[in-house]
């Protein structure tokens, strides 16, 4: 069931009426929530709900272990077991068969034939922020920062709630489950906000997103020995819009969802092609990932504690596996390690006297945004790109230009520039809307909505493509 | 010094919110009828969706009579030309 789709609009149509009917009864209403949540999930494969009631029974009976152990070595290897029971079905369902293949590969080097095979099986959707909340959960609990819950109920519903169920944002527990503990006050959230933020994430798929990649990205990455170079670099350009339009607009309409339900959440993206720096990049993209990377994976292998070599490592483990995350391909392992080694560079840059002396002004600033900018569209070229080989071939395009004549649709332009626009466009502005919003009458907000969703269902093509970070 | 003006109910109703979110909708289905027909239709292999098959068979039938179908059309149509879009 995708977020833009008739299934969705009627889905959530019928939710609103059942989650603030019965919000004076909050147990209840989690219970509706949590089934809401599970016909959702079974919406796309109902044979994987065992995986999503195993991982919330996983994260309950870990968070009680971790809670009640009074010594820290049994803390720990409570911790131990949970972390490691979550990361086993990841592995299982998303990197056995490319690790497989790894050794088999190995073997066939040094000549010798293993008995493995691949056990192929299907990768259920969200399986990976499925397992970033339930980690999220114990390890909070082992830390202290929140008493583990004595509610199994609140636990499935933490892992399983359907706004951010499928790409997230990722939520942490203890901004999470404290909002379960009483019903929410409508009177807490903007409406105009929230059903702005949602129509405007439904424009950005439906028709940026959907247009870039149909129209232009799609053909030229499938085969791009048939483009000119620059149809291939226009492409990096076109697909680093569209894949912020993509993602951004899964969580705008998540945040909003969840907002029009009464729960909070944290907000995952902060226009980061105006990033100056890799760093500043990773504070303004998939910013909930990049948190739980750092507090969970970073700050824990000794973040910049322990001197400059060992910040290094630590941070190429970071991006590494943050590559991997996406999934089991070397393209996104190359993805993870440019990002790691340019982390690296941008740390020492920012530390530098070169830095402090002329960091701050205009023509630094300028360079700095235009080398993160294309450094970041760099990349991209080799998490678009289904393989190494793929991704080869792609360079060797611009570097070896084929002389074709420029096939490049007109509208990719004004696309470009529709997502540069949210980019430059003030961050305050939405909010500021949706304070206008909510002192007009029923009748002005119902008409603002009609025109909007009016232009975008005009505008948008035929069909709805998956969100790319399904896949993830 | 003049109270500050209360908050409109739609900024706090939960209730008032569902009115503006079903408006939203339901004019977006009048206007863009041929949609809901088509989701109704190819889930009604059954026969368990006629009653509202019919229902929106009802609502396309009168959006085309008043004229609001075919606006929709004929802007999707020319849209599609604009940006070159021969699929449309």
């Amino acid at each position: 069931m995708l977020f833009p789709t008739i299934d969705f609009g009627l889905f959530f149509a019928f939710s609103f009426v059942l989650v603030w009917g019965l919000n004076p009864y909050n147990t209840v209403k989690k219970y509706v929530l949590l089934a809401l949540s599970l016909a959702f999930y079974a919406s796309w494969n109902w044979r994987f709900l065992l995986l999503l009631l195993a991982s919330g029974a996983i994260s309950y009976v870990v968070g009680l272990y971790v809670d009640a152990a009074a010594k820290r070595r049994f803390r720990r290897l409570a911790l131990g077991v949970g972390v490691a029971l979550d990361l086993a079905i990841l592995g299982y369902f998303k990197y056995l068969d490319f690790f497989i293949a790894q050794a088999l590969n190995l073997a066939h080097m040094f000549g010798f034939d293993l008995p493995l095979g691949f056990v192929n099986v299907t990768l259920p959707v969200a399986i990976s922020f499925l397992t970033f909340h339930a980690i999220s959960y114990v390890v909070d609990v082992y830390r202290g920062r929140l008493a583990a819950s004595r509610s199994p109920l609140d636990i499935l519903l933490y892992v399983s709630f359907f706004p951010h169920l499928v790409a997230g944002p990722i939520v942490r527990a203890h901004v999470f489950l404290p909002q379960l503990a009483t019903p929410p006050r409508a009177g807490d959230f903007s409406f105009g906000e929230n059903m702005l933020l949602i129509l405007g994430g439904l424009f950005k798929k439906m028709v940026i997103a959907n247009y870039l990649a149909v129209r232009f990205v799609d053909p030229v990455f499938t085969d791009p020995t048939q483009f000119s170079r620059f149809d291939l670099i226009m492409a990096v350009y076109a697909y680093a819009v569209q894949i912020y339009a993509d993602f951004s607009a899964y969580t705008d309409i998540a945040i909003g969802v969840a907002a029009l339900l009464g729960y909070h959440f944290p907000q995952n993206f902060n226009q980061p092609y105006r990033a100056l720096g890799i760093g500043d990049f990773w504070r303004r993209w998939h910013m909930t990932l990049s948190s739980w990377l750092r507090d969970y994976l970073y700050i824990p292998l000794g973040g910049n504690r322990h001197g400059a070599l060992m910040t290094t490592r630590n941070l190429m483990i970071t991006m590494l596996l943050g590559g991997l995350w996406h999934g089991a391909n070397w393209t996104f392992l190359i993805w993870g390690a440019m990002h790691g080694c340019a982390l690296v560079l941008d740390h020492a840059w920012r530390r530098s006297a070169a830095f402090a002396r002329w960091g701050s002004g205009p023509i630094v600033r300028v360079v700095d945004w235009a080398l993160t900018f294309n450094f970041v569209c760099l990349t991209w070229l080799f998490f678009r790109s289904p393989s190494l080989d793929a991704a080869t071939q792609f360079i060797a395009g611009v570097w070896n230009d084929n002389g074709a004549p420029s096939t490049m649709p007109a509208v990719v332009l004004p696309l470009i520039a529709c997502g540069a626009l949210t980019q430059i466009a003030p961050s305050r502005a939405r909010a500021a809307i949706g304070v206008v919003l909510d002192n007009r009458g029923a009748l002005a907000q119902a008409a603002f909505g009609f025109v909007l969703l009016y232009a975008i269902v005009v505008m948008a093509p035929p069909g709805s493509a998956p969100f790319i970070y399904f896949q993830f | 010094m003049a109270a500050p003006l209360a908050k409109p109910s739609t900024s706090t109703s939960p209730w008032a919110w569902l009115r503006v979110l079903y408006a939203v909708l339901a004019l977006t289905v009048f206007a863009f009828p041929g949609g809901m027909v088509d989701w109704l239709d190819e889930r009604n292999a059954s026969g368990w969706l006629s009653a509202p098959l019919a229902f929106a068979r009802g609502v396309d039938a009168a959006s085309a009579a008043v004229g609001v179908k075919g606006v929709g059309e004929r802007l999707r149509r020319w849209f599609a030309a604009a940006i070159g879009d021969a699929d449309r």
